[in-house]
C-alpha cells in the first residue's frame, strides 16, 4: 500500500470515528478499523452488530461477575 | 484466505470487547480458565453469528442509510450534531481511492445498528423517561454496559452458557452467571452501579420508580406476546392474501383474523380484522383472475373477459407496488412532534396508520370484488354494460378509477365495431359481440343474416347507434357477397380518413368517446350505404325494376294488356288442367311482339312469365294464370317471395277486373245500336218483338248501370292507387340513404296498393262483395250473349224471305207454320231471359248497394273518393233509403209488365 493509500485510509478511519462517536455507537478508534476491516472482507454488518452487542453483553456479564464476587 | 482475515479481525475484535478478562484472570488464577473459555467461546459464537444468514431487510441504500442516522439525530434534538454528521458522511463518502471504504453502506449500517443498540440498553437502564444523551462517548460506555438482552426477541441469539437453564420468556433471566440468581430489584440496582461510571444515580428512590415502569412495560409487553410491529408486518401479508405469523386465513369467519392463540387486546383484533378487508377482497379478486385465466376455457370468459381480468392484473400490480413500499415502511422509525422516538423500537408504521395507508385501496378493492362477483356470469358485451352501470358513481374516485377499467374492458368490443364496420368482418369467436351472423342463402342475407343481440349490447351504445353499426357492416356484406362488388372497401378507407382528420390525429376508438364511435359509424354508413345505393341503382337498376313491375305485373302498359287478353282470352275460357304453359309462354310473346312492349329492354322482358297457378278440378284457365316477374338474385332481397306473392295477389285482381271490363265492352260490341236493333224495334205490333224490345231495353240499362261501376273502380284502381303510391315511392326512392329505407319505401308502396285496392286484410268483405259483383257480371254477359244470339237468329230467320229468296223452295211450304212456331218459341225463351235478367238485375244492385254501404266503413281515406265517383248523384244512397219503404222487387218489376 502506498503512502497515499495508508493516508487515505487513515482519514477514512478518522471520519469514520467520528461519525461513530456523533451517534454514540460507543466504538472505540481500534475496534472500528477492525470492523470495518471486516465490513471490507464482505462480512454482514447485521450479523456484525449482532456480534459487537453480544460481546459487550458478555463483557459486561464477566464484569458484573467479577464485581459480585468481589 | 478470505475466511482467515475474517477470522483474525474477529479474534482482535473479541480480544478488543473483552479487555476486563485481562485484569480477572490476573486477580484469580482460578478464573485464568474460565477467560479462556469465555474467550474462545466468544470467539466461536462471533463467527458463528457471522456464518448465519442474518441479513439486513432494508435494500443496501448508503444515502438512505446516512438520511435515517440524520433524522434520528435531529429526532433527538441534536441538530448541529446532524449537520456535522452530514458533513463527515459527505467527505467520508467522497473518499476514493485505494485505501479507502468502500462498503460505505455497511459501515453506516453497523454505526447505526450497534448505537441504536447502545441506545435502547440505555433507555431500557435508566427507564423510558430518561432523555439519550451523550454521556455515553465510545470507551467510557465500554466495559460498563449492562447485560440485558431483550431475550424474549432474539431467543436464538443467547449465549450458550453451561449452566443457562432454558431460556425462559422473562428477560430477567438472562442475567444469570454461576447460578446467583439476585432479587429483582437488587440486579436492577447493582446494574446502575455500573452504568458507565458516569449516570451513577444518587437517588435510589427515584431508581426504584423507573425500575417499576421498565417492570411494567416489560410485563405489558409479555402480556402482549406479540409486538405491534410484528402485527403490522402480517396485516401487510395478509393483504396480499399470505398467512403471516400471527394473522391467519379463517374458513370459518371467512377472513383474515389474528391466531386466537395469540393473546391480543380485542381492539387491536378488530382493528387487524378490519384491516385485513382488503385481504380478503384482494383474494377474491386474486382468484377470480387465476381461475378465469388459467382453469377455465377461453370461450367461457371470451376476448371481454380476458381483458377485463388483464385490466384487474394490472390494478392488482399497483396494490403491490404500494404494499411494497409500506413493507419497507415497517422499518422506519416513527417520527414524534415531541422530538422524540418512539420507545422499544416503534416502527413508522402502526395499524392505525396503517388503516389510513389502505383507505384507498380498499375502496379501490371493494369495487374490483363487487365487479368480479357482478361480472361472474356475464360476458362480452354484457359485461361491459354491467361495468358501465357501475360507472354511474358519484365518488371522482371511483369514475376515474372505473374509467381507466371501463376503457381496458371495451378494448376488444371496439375493436370488434371497428371490424364489423369498415371490414364487415364478425370478429368474434365467443359470441361476445351485439352483431350475430347466421348462415343464410343470398338472398335472405340482408333480411336475416345478421341480427342485433340485445343481451350483448353494452348499454353505452344507443340502440340507434347499434342499429346504424348493424346496417353498415350488413351493406358492406351484401355488397361483397349478393353484388360482388369491391367498391366499399374505398368507401371504408376514405370513411377513416375523413374521421381522422375531422378528430385532429386522435383516431383512436375506446370507452368514453362515443362521440368518436358514432362520427366514425356515422361517416363509414353513410359513405357505405351511398355506395350500395348506387350500386343498386345503377347497376341493378332497380327503377327499371320496379317500374318494369307495374307495367307488366300491375297492368300499367294498357296495349300489352289489351293484347294479351285479347289473344289468351280464348284459351283461357278451357278448364284449366287443359292448358299449357308453353302455348301460353308463345302468347305472350307475340302479346309482347304486337305492343309497345316489344321496346322495352330485353333483359327485363325475359324476366317476364306466364306462371300457372296451382289449380283444382272445374278451374278454368282464368283461375291459374298470371304473369311472373323474376327479380333476380340481388334484388330478391326487395322483392322477396313474400313481396312477390303481394304482387300476384294485386296482379289477380286487377286481371280479373280487367277481364270484367273486356267482358262488358265485349258486350257492348254486341249490344251498340245496330241495324239488328234498329230493325228488331221497327217491327211493330208483334207481341214477341215488342217483348224483345223491352228485354233488350232492360239488358241495355244494366250494362250501363255495371260499365259504369267497372270503369269508376278500374279508374280508382288506376289512377287513385297506382299512380299515386307510385308517384309517393319514386320521391321516397330519391331521398334513400341505405337499402333499409328503399326496402320500407318499397313496402309503404305495396302496402298502400294493396291496402286501396281493397285486397288488405280489413276489406277482406268488401272484396268477397266486389268479387260477386264480378262474378254476377260475367254471368250478366252470358245472358246478353244468348240474347243477342236469339235474336239474330231471329232476324235471321225474319230476313229470309226478304234477303234469300234464292232459298225459297226449301222455305216456302213451312213459312207460315214455323214463323208462328218461332214466334212462340222466342216468346218462350225471351221470358225466361227476361227472368233471369231480372235476377242478375236484382242481385247486382242489391250487392252494389251493399257494396256502397260498406264502403264508407273503410278507413283508408282515398276509398272516399270511390264511393264519391261511384254515387256521384247519390241516386244510390237514395235508393237504399227507399228500399226500406218500398220492396226492390216491387220498383223493378213496372218494366216488366
Amino acid at each position: 500500500m502506498d503512502g497515499a493509500g495508508v493516508e487515505r485510509a487513515r482519514e477514512a478511519l478518522n471520519l469514520a470515528h467520528a461519525m461513530a462517536s456523533i451517534i454514540n455507537s460507543g466504538l472505540d478508534r481500534q475496534t472500528l478499523s477492525i470492523l470495518i476491516g471486516l465490513c471490507e472482507h464482505g462480512v454482514n454488518p447485521e450479523a456484525l452488530a449482532t456480534v459487537v452487542k453480544e460481546l459487550r453483553r458478555e463483557a459486561a456479564a464477566i464484569e458484573s461477575t467479577s464485581k459480585s464476587k468481589d | 484466505m478470505e475466511g482467515d482475515v475474517v477470522a483474525d479481525l474477529v479474534k482482535q475484535l473479541v480480544k478488543r470487547i473483552l479487555p476486563s478478562q485481562a485484569n480477572v484472570s490476573e486477580k484469580s488464577s482460578s478464573n485464568g480458565d474460565h477467560r479462556d473459555t469465555v474467550g474462545e467461546r466468544a470467539y466461536q459464537y462471533a463467527m458463528r453469528i457471522i456464518g448465519s444468514r442474518i441479513a439486513p431487510s432494508l435494500a443496501s441504500d448508503e444515502v438512505a442509510m446516512a438520511e435515517a442516522i440524520k433524522r434520528q439525530l435531529v429526532l433527538e434534538g441534536r441538530s448541529s450534531d446532524a449537520l456535522t454528521f452530514a458533513d463527515l458522511h459527505r467527505r467520508f463518502a467522497s473518499l476514493s481511492g485505494p485505501g479507502s471504504v468502500e462498503n460505505r453502506w455497511a459501515v453506516l449500517y453497523l454505526l447505526r445498528a450497534v448505537s441504536e443498540d447502545q441506545r435502547r440498553e440505555g433507555v431500557e437502564t435508566r427507564g423510558t423517561a430518561t432523555p439519550f444523551t451523550s454521556t455515553l462517548s465510545g470507551p467510557a460506555a465500554l466495559g460498563g454496559l449492562q447485560a440485558l438482552p431483550k431475550s424474549a426477541e432474539h431467543p436464538k441469539l443467547q449465549v450458550p452458557h453451561s449452566d443457562s437453564p432454558s431460556p425462559s420468556p422473562s428477560p430477567k433471566n438472562s442475567l444469570r452467571n454461576g447460578g446467583i440468581r439476585p432479587s429483582k430489584s437488587q440486579s436492577a440496582s447493582s446494574d446502575h452501579g455500573h452504568q458507565g461510571g458516569v449516570l451513577i444515580l444518587s437517588k435510589d428512590a427515584d431508581n426504584v420508580k423507573s425500575v417499576a415502569i421498565r417492570e411494567f412495560v416489560e410485563i405489558s409487553q409479555v402480556d402482549l406476546e406479540v409486538t405491534e410491529a410484528a402485527l403490522v408486518r402480517d396485516v401487510v401479508y395478509a393483504c396480499q392474501g399470505i398467512d403471516g405469523r400471527y394473522v391467519k386465513f379463517d374458513k370459518e369467519q371467512d377472513g383474515y383474523v389474528v391466531d386466537s392463540n395469540v393473546k391480543v387486546p380485542k381492539a387491536t383484533r378488530v382493528l387487524v380484522r378490519r384491516l385485513c378487508e382488503v385481504g380478503w377482497l384482494f383474494r377474491r379478486v386474486r382468484n377470480h383472475i387465476s381461475e378465469s385465466l388459467e382453469d377455465g376455457p377461453l370461450e367461457a370468459i371470451g376476448t371481454v373477459g380476458q381483458a377485463f381480468c388483464a385490466a384487474l392484473q394490472e390494478e392488482l400490480g399497483d396494490y403491490y407496488r404500494l404494499m411494497a413500499v409500506l413493507e419497507t415502511q415497517v422499518y422506519h422509525p416513527i417520527p414524534f412532534m415531541s422530538g422524540g422516538v418512539a420507545n422499544n423500537g416503534g416502527n413508522y408504521l402502526s395499524l392505525r396508520r396503517l388503516s389510513v395507508w389502505l383507505a384507498e385501496p380498499l375502496t379501490r378493492m371493494r369495487l374490483m370484488a363487487v365487479l368480479v362477483d357482478d361480472c361472474k356470469t356475464l360476458r362480452g358485451g354484457a359485461m361491459a354494460g354491467a361495468i358501465h352501470m357501475h360507472l354511474q358513481h358519484g365518488d371522482p374516485l371511483v369514475r376515474s378509477f372505473l374509467k381507466r377499467l371501463m376503457r381496458r374492458v371495451c378494448a376488444p368490443i371496439y375493436e370488434m365495431i371497428r371490424r364489423w364496420v369498415l371490414e364487415g368482418e364478425v370478429d368474434d369467436l365467443y359470441g361476445e359481440f351485439f352483431v350475430v351472423a347466421q348462415p343464410v342463402k343470398a338472398e335472405a342475407l340482408w333480411r336475416q343474416g345478421y341480427q342485433l343481440q340485445t343481451s350483448m349490447l353494452p348499454s353505452f351504445i344507443p340502440e340507434p347507434l347499434a342499429k346504424r353499426i348493424l346496417r353498415t357492416g350488413k351493406s358492406i356484406n351484401f355488397l361483397r357477397v349478393c353484388c360482388e362488388d369491391q367498391g366499399w372497401a374505398r368507401a371504408a378507407a376514405a370513411a377513416v380518413a375523413t374521421v381522422r382528420a375531422s378528430a385532429n390525429g386522435g383516431g383512436g376508438l375506446g370507452y368514453g368517446e362515443t362521440e368518436a364511435l358514432e362520427s366514425l359509424v356515422v361517416e363509414a354508413a353513410g359513405r357505405i350505404d351511398r355506395h350500395l345505393i348506387q350500386i343498386v341503382y345503377n347497376r341493378y337498376k332497380f327503377r327499371d325494376q320496379c317500374l318494369a313491375i307495374k307495367r307488366y305485373l300491375l297492368l300499367g302498359q294498357g296495349d300489352f294488356i289489351q293484347y294479351l287478353m285479347d289473344l289468351v282470352g280464348p284459351e283461357l275460357s278451357l278448364p284449366a288442367n287443359t292448358l299449357s304453359a308453353f302455348k301460353l309462354s308463345g302468347t305472350l310473346e307475340s302479346a309482347i311482339r304486337a305492343s309497345n312492349a316489344q321496346y322495352d329492354d330485353s333483359d327485363i322482358l325475359d324476366r317476364l312469365r306466364v306462371k300457372m297457378m296451382p289449380h283444382s278440378d272445374g278451374d278454368r284457365g282464368w283461375d291459374v294464370f298470371s304473369l311472373q316477374y323474376d327479380a333476380r338474385d340481388p334484388l330478391t332481397t326487395v322483392f322477396t317471395e313474400d313481396v312477390m306473392a303481394r304482387y300476384l295477389r294485386i296482379f289477380n285482381f286487377l286481371w280479373r277486373l280487367k277481364r270484367v271490363e273486356h267482358a262488358l265492352s265485349a258486350t257492348w260490341q254486341t249490344m251498340k245500336p245496330n241495324c239488328l236493333v234498329a230493325r228488331l224495334s221497327a217491327i211493330k205490333g208483334d207481341g214477341v218483338k215488342s217483348e224483345l224490345t223491352v228485354v233488350l231495353r232492360r239488358c241495355q240499362t244494366l250494362r250501363n248501370e255495371m260499365n259504369h261501376f267497372v270503369t269508376n273502380l278500374q279508374y280508382y284502381i288506376m289512377f287513385e292507387v297506382l299512380e299515386f303510391s307510385w308517384a309517393n315511392f319514386l320521391e321516397e326512392m330519391e331521398v334513400a340513404h341505405d337499402l333499409d329505407e328503399l326496402i320500407a319505401a318499397h313496402e309503404k308502396y305495396l302496402g298502400s296498393i294493396v291496402e286501396k285496392a281493397l285486397l288488405g286484410e280489413r276489406s277482406q268483405l268488401l272484396c268477397k262483395t266486389l268479387f260477386s259483383l264480378f262474378d254476377l257480371i260475367l254471368r250478366f254477359r252470358g245472358l246478353a250473349d244468348r240474347l243477342f244470339e236469339n235474336a239474330r237468329e231471329m232476324d235471321a230467320r225474319s230476313q229470309n224471305p226478304t234477303k234469300q229468296r234464292a232459298k225459297k223452295d226449301f222455305h216456302i211450304a213451312t213459312l207460315s207454320g214455323r214463323k208462328s212456331s218461332m214466334s212462340s218459341l222466342s216468346g218462350d225463351f225471351l221470358a225466361t231471359i227476361g227472368e233471369e235478367m231480372d235476377g242478375v238485375a236484382v242481385e247486382y244492385s242489391s250487392l252494389l248497394e251493399g257494396f256502397i254501404a260498406q264502403l264508407p266503413a273503410q278507413q283508408h281515406v282515398d276509398l272516399k273518393f270511390l264511393s264519391f265517383r261511384l254515387d256521384f248523384s247519390e241516386f244510390y244512397t237514395r235508393q237504399h233509403m227507399s228500399m226500406s219503404t218500398t220492396p226492390l222487387k216491387f220498383k223493378r218489376t213496372p218494366l216488366k209488365l
